[in-house]
């Protein structure tokens, strides 16, 4: 019975969480960002290699959005849905209602959860729409389950990996840090796109485990472990953090 | 039977101590002005007794129940705003109490419109709170601390940036509340009128002490002006003073000092009749003392604002 009303708290907070989306430029902003590799990979290769199989705008716009525009997107959407209460001055009624600092990080989460992957079913529909419009070849059933396999994977890495973004969103109370730290784990993305060790940098791993493109350098255990470590550790600190962090 | 009772309470940051061992007491039913200049340790005070910061040390005892042992349950009694309220600003008045309604679990139909009709914003429910004048966010964050039916409200300076006719209506509002919803209200504020219009017990806050907790009335007594008679008998003046000056409005001190705090004008007719009876009056004088004077005193000079 307490477990069950802690379930309707929790639905009750995410359905608030939808409610302060109402009206809010920031839900359009999200999904201009999602756009951009489809539209990209998509119209460049039409232009360029229009022969290319459609498998490969799959894989390509899944590959850009893992890597390149999914962290600093989702890091903007997560510095936005945390750090509003901190700007909005919220969070002394969110506490006094009250809300549990844990529940007000699950629902949260709850919802970015939700943000990104709605952003990706975007990405991969568009994909899919524009390659149809534009008649790549290769289009089957089973291309269509592979890639929505594949694009859910990357958003579901990516949501695991928010967590050090978000403990930075929460500690420093401001976009910029956050903006900084996500370009930061792009640029690494970039730069180890040919590394053989590129395995061991979280970020990078989840573009490769999406895409089962693994290098053969390490076994794929050391990216599972270092990516559920990178989570845990930021998950432990951002709640041990926030549970004593003063509200000013 | 007291709803706050605070023993103790410091916060400090660093080796500054921006509450200072605060001991305090507000019993049920009061309208509990904390009065203290800006930076004295007002806010810091409520946000400890909303649990919203950690106390350095001492106890906090809500409806005589530790803070810490049941924060939920107790919070759940309490409405509060902590300086100036904070709303989601892409929404109306109305989309954001139904966040507080959802997220408190208040069910009943016409809650959110029951509370903005008390602060009086119901025709204004459409409106998008990034449009709401700053008096009128005010008057939302109160509809937003009744909306649960709260036992305490706790209210940080509310007046904060009203206009005249706004401060004057929310003191109508916070007096309307106290006495017909029988809430207990702990309001702060620098302003010592503003205190001493509505409250009926008061603390002073200074540099993070309490300095003095005490009766509204008490300290109108105290502080209001007053004729003092120094007389060789005492007990004949008064009996003088009753008779013929049907004067009950007095107080009678050591060595033959009488106070008296009506009619304050017919102190030579007075005078003149202690003398008619053989009264010896030794001291006659008039005491120009304020609360603003008193105040001034009690933090050491400067006002208190």
């Amino acid at each position: 019975m307490k477990n069950w009303s802690g379930v309707v708290r929790l639905v009750n907070l995410v359905l608030a969480e939808l409610l302060k989306l109402k009206r809010s430029s920031m839900f359009v902003i999200s999904i201009l960002g999602s756009v951009v590799a489809p539209f990209v990979v998509v119209i460049a290769t039409f232009l360029n290699e229009p022969s290319t199989p459609f498998q490969d705008l799959f894989y390509n716009v899944n590959l850009y959005t893992v890597l390149i525009i999914g962290v600093p997107l989702y890091g903007v959407v997560t510095t936005y849905l945390f750090n509003r209460e901190y700007v909005e001055d919220t969070l002394k009624n969110l506490f006094t209602i009250p809300v549990s600092r844990i529940s007000f990080i699950m629902s949260k989460m709850l919802l970015l959860f939700l943000w990104i992957m709605f952003l990706t079913a975007i990405a991969w529909a568009l994909t899919l729409f524009l390659g149809w419009l534009t008649q790549f070849d290769g289009l089957t059933v089973d291309l269509l389950l592979a890639s929505i396999r594949q694009f859910a994977v990357g958003g579901l890495l990516l949501f695991i990996l928010s967590t050090p973004i978000i403990l930075v969103t929460l500690v420093m109370k401001n976009y910029v840090p956050t903006i900084i730290f996500t370009v930061v784990i792009t640029l690494i993305n970039v730069m180890s796109g040919n590394s053989e060790h590129r395995a061991l940098f979280p970020w990078a791993a989840a573009g490769d485990i999406a895409n089962h493109t693994l290098p053969p350098t390490y076994p794929p255990e050391y990216s599972y472990i270092i990516i559920a470590f990178t989570a845990l550790l930021g998950f432990v600190v951002m709640v041990v953090y926030f549970q004593k962090a003063d509200v000013d | 039977m007291s709803v706050i009772k605070t023993t103790n309470l410091t916060k400090a940051y660093g080796d500054q101590k921006a509450v200072d061992q605060l001991s305090i007491t507000v019993n049920h039913g009061d309208i509990y002005g904390f009065l203290g200049r800006n930076g004295a340790g007002k806010t810091t005070t409520i946000r400890m007794l909303l649990g919203l910061i950690q106390p350095t040390d001492g106890e906090i005892e809500l409806f005589g129940e530790n803070l810490s042992s049941n924060k939920k349950g107790i919070l759940r009694r309490i409405g509060s705003i902590v300086e100036t309220p904070g709303f989601y600003e892409n929404l109306t008045a109305k989309e954001n109490l139904m966040i507080n309604a959802r997220i408190q679990g208040i069910h009943k139909k016409n809650a959110i419109y029951e509370a903005l009709e008390i602060v009086g914003l119901q025709n204004e429910k459409k409106k998008l709170v990034g449009k709401y004048s700053l008096g009128m966010k005010q008057r939302l964050g109160i509809a937003r601390a009744l909306l649960h039916y709260p036992e305490l409200l706790i209210l940080d300076e509310p007046t904060n940036g009203l206009d005249p006719i706004g401060i004057k209506e929310m003191r109508r509002l916070i007096k309307s509340l106290a006495a017909e919803r029988n809430i207990t209200i702990f309001i702060s504020s620098h302003i010592l009128s503003e205190v001493e219009q509505l409250a009926d017990h008061m603390g002073v806050i200074h540099k993070g002490k309490l300095l003095e907790e005490i009766d509204l009335d008490q300290l109108r007594q105290k502080n209001r002006k007053y004729l003092e008679f120094q007389v060789s008998n005492d007990n004949k003046a008064i009996m003088l003073l009753e008779k013929h000056f049907q004067m009950f409005d007095y107080q009678v001190y050591d060595e033959g000092r009488i106070r008296i705090y009506s009619q304050l004008e017919e102190r030579a007719l007075m005078n003149k009749l202690f003398v008619q009876h053989d009264i010896d009056v030794l001291k006659i004088q008039l005491s120009e003392d304020r609360l603003e004077d008193y105040f001034e005193k009690l933090v050491g000079g400067g006002t208190i604002g």
